[in-house]
C-alpha cells in the first residue's frame, strides 16, 4: 500500500450534510476512493450523494469499518470532531480547514500521536496517491502515478505543480499536503520520514514557503547517506519582512525564515532546488534520473 | 497580532507576574498628573518589534525631559506606526536583565521556553537557550530546571524563572497567545523578577472564543491603508507591496509564486491578495473594485488554481464583472483547477482569453506594463 491511504481505505466523512462535503463527496468517489459513511450532526440526513449518514462517528465507523476521516467542520469545532474520530477508531484522519487556533492544532496532533494515528492538516487539500485513492479534496486530473512523492505547505501550489510535474510525464507516488500552519498533525520531518519508508516512492519533491523553519527538516535529511533523492521550490523571495502572507506561518521574522536562506541551505545538503516555478520541472526530473542512476549503480 | 506593551502588562499582572507601577498618557499634559517621582521611562506603545533600537523608549530626569520626550515620542513612527499612547513608569534600578519567552515552535508541534541569562536590546544576537516541550502538559519545571542549570549559575534567581515560566505557559493558554516575550525581565535589588517589558502575539485565529482579540483585530485592521482595510472587512487577505502588477490569486501559496515570477520578471506585484477565503462574486468584484482605483496599479492578473474552488462559476463571475467593469486597465487570466474544461467554454463566450500557462500571462502582463 502506498504511505497513507489506498483503494482499500475505508473512508467516512464528517460534515458530509454541507455542499462541500457533498462535492467532495462525489468527487472522492469518482476518483475511485471508497467513501463508505458520512457524519452531519444537526441534520436529520440518511443518505448524501449515495452514501449512508449517521448519528455519530462511533455508529459510522462501527457499522461500515472505517478507519480513515475526512473532516469538514469549522475551526470552532474540529478538535471536537477531530477527538471524535480518534475515539471511533480512525487511524488516518484529514482535517483541511483553515484558521485553526494554534492550540487546538497543539491538541489535535497531541491526541492523535497519543493514539498512534496520523492526521493531516490543519489548512490542507489532503492527501492523494495518484491512480488509488484520495483523502481531500484536491483537482484530480492535475496527478498521475508513478514515483515521485510530493510533500507541500500549500494546496493551490501542490496542484499547479503536480499539473505542470503530470504534463511532463512525471508520475506521483502520493502528494501529501501538510498544511500552512505552524502547528500540523503531520509536519515536514515526519511526512519526508513516511516517503523515504515507502517503496512506491524513489525521489521526493518538497514544495515550501517562508517562515517556520520545517524546511530545515529537508536539510537535515538530504544530508544523510540513506536520504532518497530530493528537489524543492521555496516560495516567497517577492514577500517583505514581517507580514504574514495568508498562512499562519508563512512570515519572514528573522533570517532563518527567509527565502534565501531556506534554498541556500537546502542547496548545501545536496536538495535539486528550483529558483521559480519555471525550472520546477527540471529540477523534478533532475531528482529523478538521480535516483536511477542510483538504482544502476548498485 | 502584536498588542501594546500597556496592554500586554496588564495580562502579565492580572497573572501574578510582577510589573511596573506604569500611567498611560495621550498628549504630553498629562505628565503633570505624574507623583512617582524620577527618572522615569517614557515609552511608544505601538504593536511591532524593534522599538527599544529605534529610539522608542526615552528617560527622563524630569518633569521638563518628560514633556520634552513625550513630545518627540509622538510625533515620531516606529515601524511604521504612529503611537497613539505612552506608557510611563519609574526608572527603576536593577541588578541584571534576563530573557524569558514561550512561543509556538513547529518542529516542536506545540510550544517552546526560550530563556537567555542577559536580556536586552540585542538579546538576539546569541541564540536563547531553548526548552521545546510542545503540548503545554508536557511542560515539566525539573525538565527546564535541568536546562537551566546549564547556563544559569545563580539558583535562587533558576527556581524564580522556573515559577514564571509556569505562569507564562498558563497565560498563554489561557489567552490563545502565540508569543508571549518579556525582555527585559529585571532581577531586582532584592532578587525578585520584575517585567519591564511586554511583547504579546495573539493567535487571531482564535478570535472567535476572545471578545478582546476580535477587537484588537478590527482595531489593527482601521490602522491599514484603506484598500488593505476593505479586503480584510470583505474576507479576502491583503498585503500591500506597491507595485505595477495587480494580483488576484487563490492560495497562499500560488500568490506567493506568482508574486515571485513577476518580481523575476524586473517589475513589483502591487500586492498579496488571496481570494481563496471569500471566492464568491462578492469577493472578486471588491478585488477588482480596490485594484482598479489604486493609480499604480497598471495591469492585473487573475491567477487561480482551483481546488475546491469551481473554475467554471469563477469563470462566470469574472465575465460579469468584466462586462459592468468600468476600468480600463488589462486583465490576464490564468485559471485552472477543478472545472476547467467548463470554465474555458465560458471564457470563450465571454469573450476573454485564458492563457495556458503562468508565465504566459504574467509575459503578457509585464509587456503591457513596460509599454509606454
Amino acid at each position: 500500500m502506498s504511505v497513507l491511504i489506498d483503494q482499500s481505505a475505508r473512508v467516512v466523512i464528517q460534515g458530509i450534510g454541507g455542499n462541500f462535503g457533498r462535492f467532495s463527496a462525489r468527487d472522492m468517489v469518482a476518483y475511485g476512493t471508497q467513501v463508505v459513511a458520512g457524519v452531519a450532526p444537526g441534520r436529520n440526513a440518511r443518505e448524501v450523494e449515495g452514501v449512508p449518514v449517521f448519528e455519530d462517528m462511533r455508529a459510522a465507523c462501527s457499522a461500515t469499518g472505517a478507519q480513515a476521516a475526512l473532516i469538514y467542520v469549522p475551526a470552532p469545532g474540529a478538535l471536537d470532531a477531530v477527538l471524535e474520530a480518534l475515539d471511533a477508531g480512525c487511524r488516518v484522519v484529514v482535517y483541511p480547514g483553515d484558521g485553526l487556533p494554534v492550540q487546538d492544532a497543539i491538541d489535535m496532533r497531541a491526541a492523535t500521536h497519543r493514539d498512534g494515528a496520523v492526521l493531516i492538516g490543519p489548512n490542507t487539500p489532503g492527501v492523494i496517491s495518484p491512480g488509488k485513492a484520495k483523502l481531500g479534496f484536491m483537482p484530480s486530473f492535475c496527478y498521475m502515478p508513478g514515483k515521485l512523492g510530493v510533500i507541500s505547505r500549500s494546496g493551490s501550489l501542490s496542484y499547479e505543480v503536480a499539473w505542470r510535474l503530470t504534463t511532463a510525464g512525471i508520475g506521483q507516488s502520493s502528494a501529501i499536503g501538510i498544511g500552512g500552519d505552524p502547528v500540523k498533525g503531520l509536519n515536514a520531518a515526519e511526512a519526508i520520514e513516511l516517503l523515504h519508508n515507502d517503496p512506491d516512492t524513489e525521489a521526493m519533491l518538497y514544495l515550501g514557503e517562508i517562515g517556520g523553519n520545517e524546511e530545515y527538516a529537508l536539510a537535515r535529511y538530504a544530508a544523510r547517506a540513506d536520504a532518497k533523492p530530493t528537489a524543492a521550490l521555496i516560495v516567497g523571495s517577492a514577500a517583505p519582512r514581517g507580514k504574514k502572507m495568508g498562512h499562519a506561518a508563512a512570515l519572514v521574522g528573522s533570517q532563518v525564515d527567509t527565502q534565501a536562506a531556506k534554498a541556500e541551505a537546502l542547496r548545501k545538503a545536496g536538495v535539486h532546488v528550483a529558483n521559480s516555478l519555471r525550472d520546477l520541472v527540471l529540477v523534478a526530473q533532475h531528482a529523478m534520473s538521480q535516483s536511477e542512476k542510483e538504482v544502476l549503480d548498485t | 497580532m502584536m498588542i501594546t506593551e500597556h496592554k500586554g502588562k496588564l495580562l502579565l499582572g492580572t497573572h501574578g507576574i510582577a510589573v511596573p507601577h506604569g500611567s498611560l498618557i495621550r498628549e504630553p499634559n498629562q505628565l503633570r498628573s505624574w507623583r512617582n517621582g524620577f527618572p522615569i521611562a517614557v515609552k511608544a506603545q505601538v504593536s511591532s518589534g524593534g522599538r527599544g533600537r529605534a529610539g522608542g523608549v526615552l528617560r527622563a530626569a524630569n518633569m521638563e525631559e518628560a514633556e520634552a520626550a513625550a513630545q518627540r515620542l509622538f510625533e515620531n513612527d516606529f515601524s511604521g506606526e504612529r503611537p497613539q499612547t505612552l506608557l510611563v513608569e519609574p526608572w527603576l534600578d536593577h541588578a541584571r536583565e534576563i530573557y524569558l519567552g514561550i512561543t509556538v515552535d513547529g518542529m516542536a508541534g506545540g510550544y517552546a521556553m526560550l530563556y537567555a541569562p542577559a536580556g536586552g536590546v540585542e538579546v538576539e544576537q546569541q541564540a536563547p537557550l531553548e526548552y521545546p516541550f510542545g503540548a503545554p502538559r508536557n511542560f515539566k519545571a525539573h525538565g527546564f530546571r535541568r536546562l537551566l542549570a546549564d547556563i544559569e549559575q545563580d539558583c535562587a534567581l533558576r527556581e524564580r524563572v522556573v515559577a514564571l515560566a509556569r505562569r507564562l505557559l498558563f497565560l498563554a493558554t489561557a489567552i490563545d497567545a502565540i508569543t508571549i516575550e518579556i525582555n527585559p525581565l529585571a532581577v531586582m535589588p532584592d532578587g525578585k523578577l520584575l517585567a519591564l517589558d511586554a511583547k504579546i502575539v495573539l493567535d487571531e485565529a482564535a478570535a472567535f472564543r476572545h471578545a478582546e482579540t476580535s477587537d484588537e483585530l478590527e482595531r489593527a485592521r482601521k490602522k491599514e491603508r484603506p484598500a488593505v482595510a476593505k479586503a480584510l472587512a470583505g474576507n479576502l487577505m491583503m498585503v500591500w507591496l506597491g507595485g505595477e502588477v495587480g494580483l488576484v490569486s487563490g492560495g497562499a501559496g500560488m500568490t506567493m509564486a506568482a508574486m515571485d515570477l513577476i518580481a523575476d520578471a524586473g517589475l513589483k506585484p502591487a500586492c498579496f491578495l488571496d481570494c481563496s477565503s471569500n471566492p464568491t462574486p462578492a469577493g472578486y468584484q471588491l478585488a477588482f473594485k480596490l485594484l482598479d482605483a489604486e493609480p499604480e496599479v497598471r495591469a492585473i492578473l487573475v491567477s487561480i488554481f482551483g481546488g475546491g474552488t469551481h473554475m467554471d462559476r469563477v469563470a462566470r463571475v469574472m465575465g460579469d464583472i468584466m462586462k459592468k467593469r468600468r476600468s480600463r486597465k488589462p486583465v490576464f487570466f490564468r485559471m485552472n483547477g477543478t472545472g476547467r474544461d467548463k470554465a474555458d467554454a465560458v471564457m470563450r463566450e465571454a469573450g476573454l482569453y485564458n492563457y495556458p500557462t503562468l508565465e504566459s500571462a504574467i509575459d503578457a502582463a509585464v509587456a503591457e506594463v513596460r509599454t509606454p
